[in-house]
C-alpha cells in the first residue's frame, strides 16, 4: 500500500525542513520525504498543492473522561475529535473516576485506544502524581511508568503541600518522569469562577487572582531547580507566570510550559456575561497577560500549545456560573485558532507553528512523534493542513461529545484536512470541495 | 421585557420606570386607580432568604390585581435536586406570565431568562445586581433632592459583596450623579477600572460634600473570613453618624438598603434622624415594583391609570 501526498509545503521542525515537495507512506511507514521516486505506483494520491504536510500534531493536555465520566467524552469520541483536529498523539489526564493511579487503568486506556474505532490515534496516558489525586502520598509511579505513562500530574487537583510536591518530584527525578502541574493556590483562588479583575468586579463573580497561579508556578519552578525533576507547567495564563518561568529556565531548571489556544485568543473582556462556555481554569485573563503571552510564544519561553480539551455535558454547563464546571473543548478548534491568531498574525512562522503543535510537545514528554523522519515513529503520523481555508466553527458538528466551546460561530483561517495515523486516514468534510476548487 | 441588570439598561428606560413609579405612588396616595392586570400570574422564585423584597413584590402584585405563586428553596423540586433550568422550564410550561427571581448566584436571572419566555425580573442575584432596590433608592433620592443629575453620592461599606451597590452605582452613573465608593481595601474589589466611580478607603474624604450617603449592610460572617478585624473596629472607621456627616452637605440624606445593623453601619440617632430616608426606601420599593410589573405586562404601552381597559390578556 503506497500513499503519495503530492506537491505540498513540507514542514518538519525535527529536521528544520520547509520545502515544497512530496511525501510517500508505504505500508503505514513514512518512506520518502521531499522527492518521491516512482509516484505513479501510488495506490492513493492526494494533491496537497497550497497545503502543509506536517508531522501528526501532538496534544499534551486532553481530558478523555474515561473511565467514569463517559457521558462527557469517551476514549473513542475523544480520539475521533483528535483526528478531526489534526492530532495523532494525545496525552490524557488522570482525573477520571477512578483516577489513573493504578497500572490496570493504564492498561485499560491503552487497550481501548488501540481499538479500531479509535482511528489509529495514539493515546499516551498521564498518571496520577498522588494516590487518588488527593495530594497526600505519591502514586506507585515506577509501576505506572512500566505500564506506560509518559508523565505524572495531579491536574485539576493542584498539590497544596510543598513538602508533598518535593517528594513527588524527587521520585519522578529518579524515574526521569516529567511532572506536569496545574498551578493554583486554592487558599487564594478556591471558590472563584473567573479571573479576579475589573470584569469580575462588574459581574459580581468571585475572582481567581493571578497570584494564585503565580505563587505555585514559582514554588514548582524552585522545586524543579532543587530536584532537577523535569517539570512541565500546564496552561500558563498570566504574565507573571511567564516571567517566573523565563527566570527559572535562565537559572537552569528543567522547566517547560504550554499555553492553551483560548489564553492567547480570548480575554476576560470577551466573555458573554455569565456564559459558562467561557468558564475554564485557569480563567481568561486580561489584555496585558495576552500581550505578554504572545510575546513569550514568539520568543520561545512558552514551549508548546496544548488544548486542555475538557468536555462536559450540556446539563452540567447549563447552570449558574458559580456552579458550572470548569473547562471547554479544544481539539477541533486548536489549529484554526492557532493559525488565525498566531501564524497569520506573524507571531509564529509556519515551521515554528508546527514545532509548537507537534515536535516540541513530543520532545517534552519524550514521545515517538512529532517528526517525518522515516522510522522515527511507530507508524506514519502525518497531518495535512490547509492554511488558507476560511471556515466557521459549528460546535454541533464536532466529534467530541462536549459542546462547550466559546468559539461556536467563530470564523477561522486554517484547518486540518487529512490526518494519517496507524494506517487510518481521517478526511475532512471540506476536502472534496477543496479538491474540486483546485481542479 | 426582562429586568436583569441596571448596567444593561438605557437611561431612558430607567427614567420611564421612575416616572411610572411616581405615578403609581401618587395614584395610591390619592386613592385613584392604578392599572390592573387581572389574569396575569407571576412566579416568585425566592431561592435565598428575603423578607422585605419578597413582601414588596407581593404587595405590588396585589395592588395591580395580579396573581402570584411564591416558591422558596424548601418545598420546591430544587430541594430534590432539580436544576434551575428545569425549574424554570416547568414554570414556563405551567404558563406563568412572568418570573421574579432571587438567587444566591450572580447571573442566575440571566440563566432563567434563557429558558423562560415571559419577562424575568431580577430580585437580586448573588453579588451582581438588585435592580428594583436601586430603582427604589433612586426614586427616594429624586423625591428628596428633586433630581439625580449632578448629585454626589457616597456608597459606604462592603461594596465587594453588594449587589445593591452595583445596581445603584450603574443607575446613579447613568442618570448623571457622581458616585464615590468608600470602604476598607478588603471589602472593595481590587480592580475597579470598569466601575464608573471614584474609590476611597477613608470615610471622611469619601463622603465630603456628599448629597447622599448610602450605607451598605455588613454581613457579620465577613469577620470570620478575616476581611475585617472586628465589628467595633469597622464601626469606628466607617459608621455613619453625626460626626461623620459633619463632612457631608448639611442636607445630606442617609440611606440603607436594610436589614440594618443598628450601631454598626449607622448609629441609632442617624438612622432615626431627620436626614434618614431609610423607611422611604422601603415604602418606595412597592411603587417601583408596581411600575416594573406594569412595564413587563403592558406590551410596551406604559399608560396613565386607565390602562385597565387597554390591557390585553
Amino acid at each position: 500500500m503506497k500513499i503519495v501526498l503530492k506537491n505540498g509545503r513540507i514542514l518538519d521542525p525535527s529536521q528544520d525542513l520547509d520545502m515544497v515537495g512530496d511525501v510517500s507512506i508505504v505500508n503505514d511507514q513514512i518512506a520518502e520525504v521531499g522527492r518521491v521516486s516512482s509516484p505513479e505506483d501510488a495506490d492513493e494520491t492526494y494533491d496537497c498543492t497550497g497545503m502543509w504536510i506536517t508531522p501528526g500534531l501532538v496534544d499534551l493536555h486532553v481530558h478523555l473522561r474515561e473511565p467514569g465520566f463517559s457521558h462527557k467524552e469517551s476514549i473513542i469520541t475523544g480520539t475521533q475529535a483528535a483526528a478531526a483536529g489534526g492530532f495523532t498523539t494525545i496525552c490524557c489526564m488522570p482525573n477520571t473516576s477512578p483516577p489513573l493511579d493504578d497500572p490496570a487503568l493504564i492498561d485499560f486506556i491503552l487497550d481501548r485506544s488501540a481499538s479500531p474505532e479509535a482511528g489509529g490515534i495514539f493515546v499516551a496516558p498521564i498518571g496520577a502524581l498522588t494516590k487518588g489525586m488527593k495530594g497526600e502520598r505519591p502514586s506507585d509511579l515506577a509501576s505506572l511508568r512500566r505500564a506506560g505513562i509518559v508523565a505524572a500530574s495531579d491536574d485539576a487537583f493542584p498539590i497544596q503541600d510543598a513538602q508533598v510536591m518535593l517528594r513527588c518530584m524527587e521520585l519522578c527525578r529518579q524515574l526521569d518522569l516529567p511532572v506536569a502541574t496545574h498551578c493554583e493556590d486554592l487558599s487564594l483562588a478556591g471558590g472563584g469562577s473567573m479571573n479576579e479583575g475589573s470584569v469580575s468586579a462588574v459581574l459580581g463573580l468571585k475572582g481567581m487572582p493571578r497570584t494564585a497561579e503565580e505563587i505555585q508556578v514559582a514554588r514548582n519552578c524552585m522545586l524543579s531547580l532543587e530536584t532537577l525533576c523535569p517539570l512541565h507547567i500546564l496552561h500558563v495564563s498570566t504574565w507573571g507566570s511567564v516571567e517566573i518561568i523565563k527566570q527559572a529556565k535562565y537559572l537552569g531548571a528543567p522547566v517547560t510550559c504550554e499555553v492553551c489556544p483560548h489564553h492567547f485568543s480570548l480575554i476576560d473582556e470577551d466573555m458573554i456575561p455569565f456564559d459558562t462556555n467561557y468558564k475554564m481554569n485557569p480563567p481568561l485573563r486580561t489584555k496585558v497577560d495576552q500581550d505578554l503571552i504572545l510575546q513569550a510564544i514568539e520568543e520561545g519561553t512558552i514551549d508548546c500549545i496544548a488544548t486542555d480539551h475538557a468536555p462536559h455535558a450540556a446539563h452540567e454547563k447549563d447552570r449558574t456560573f458559580d456552579e458550572a464546571p470548569f473547562g471547554i473543548v479544544g481539539l477541533e478548534t486548536a489549529v484554526g485558532v492557532t493559525l488565525t491568531h498566531l501564524t497569520h498574525k506573524g507571531v509564529l512562522s509556519p515551521l515554528e507553528t508546527i514545532r509548537r503543535l507537534s515536535t516540541r510537545p513530543a520532545e517534552i514528554f519524550r514521545l515517538d512523534a512529532g517528526t517525518l523522519k522515516p522510522g522515527r515513529t511507530p507508524v506514519a503520523q502525518v497531518t495535512v493542513i490547509d492554511p488558507a481555508i476560511e471556515w466557521t466553527f459549528d460546535v454541533n458538528k464536532t466529534f467530541s461529545k462536549g459542546k462547550n466551546s466559546p468559539y461556536h460561530g467563530a470564523t477561522f483561517r486554517g484547518k486540518p484536512m487529512l490526518t494519517f495515523s496507524g494506517g487510518e486516514v481521517y478526511c475532512d468534510a471540506l476536502w472534496p470541495q477543496r479538491i474540486a476548487m483546485m481542479a | 421585557m426582562h429586568l436583569l441588570a441596571i448596567r444593561e439598561m438605557e437611561p431612558a428606560r430607567i427614567e420611564q420606570l421612575l416616572e411610572s413609579s411616581q405615578r403609581m405612588k401618587r395614584a395610591t396616595i390619592d386613592g385613584s386607580k392604578v392599572p390592573q392586570f387581572p389574569g396575569r400570574v407571576v412566579g416568585m422564585l425566592f431561592l435565598e432568604d428575603s423578607t422585605r423584597t419578597r413582601v414588596s413584590f407581593e404587595q405590588a402584585a396585589r395592588k395591580l390585581g395580579m396573581g402570584f405563586s411564591i416558591f422558596g428553596m424548601q418545598g420546591t423540586s430544587l430541594s430534590k435536586g432539580e436544576s434551575l433550568k428545569d425549574t424554570v422550564l416547568t414554570l414556563k410550561y405551567e404558563r406563568l406570565d412572568g418570573l421574579v427571581m432571587r438567587h444566591n448566584a450572580s447571573g442566575a436571572a440571566h440563566l432563567a431568562a434563557r429558558f423562560f419566555d415571559g419577562p424575568v425580573i431580577n430580585a437580586g442575584d448573588g453579588m451582581h445586581e438588585h435592580p428594583t432596590q436601586a430603582l427604589a433608592d433612586a426614586l427616594t433620592i429624586a423625591e428628596r433632592k428633586g433630581k439625580i443629575q449632578g448629585l454626589k453620592v457616597a456608597i459606604v461599606g462592603d461594596v465587594m459583596h453588594s449587589r445593591v451597590a452595583r445596581s445603584n452605582l450603574w443607575l446613579l452613573h447613568k442618570l448623571g450623579a457622581e458616585v464615590h465608593l468608600v470602604g476598607p481595601r478588603n471589602l472593595l474589589p481590587r480592580h475597579t477600572g470598569k466601575l464608573p466611580a471614584s474609590v476611597h478607603h477613608d470615610l471622611l474624604p469619601g463622603i465630603e460634600d456628599a448629597d447622599v450617603v448610602m450605607a451598605l449592610r455588613l454581613q457579620k460572617e465577613r469577620m470570620d473570613g478575616g476581611l475585617i478585624s472586628s465589628l467595633g473596629e469597622y464601626a469606628s472607621l466607617y459608621q455613619i453618624n453625626a460626626r461623620a456627616l459633619a463632612n457631608a452637605k448639611p442636607d445630606c440624606i442617609v440611606m440603607h438598603p436594610g436589614p440594618i445593623n443598628r450601631g454598626l453601619e449607622v448609629d441609632d440617632q442617624t438612622a432615626d434622624g431627620p436626614n434618614s430616608v431609610i423607611v422611604n426606601q422601603v415604602e418606595n420599593g412597592v411603587f417601583v415594583r408596581m411600575a416594573v410589573f406594569a412595564e413587563a405586562f403592558s406590551n410596551g404601552h406604559m399608560e396613565q391609570p386607565k390602562t385597565k381597559k387597554a390591557t390585553k390578556k
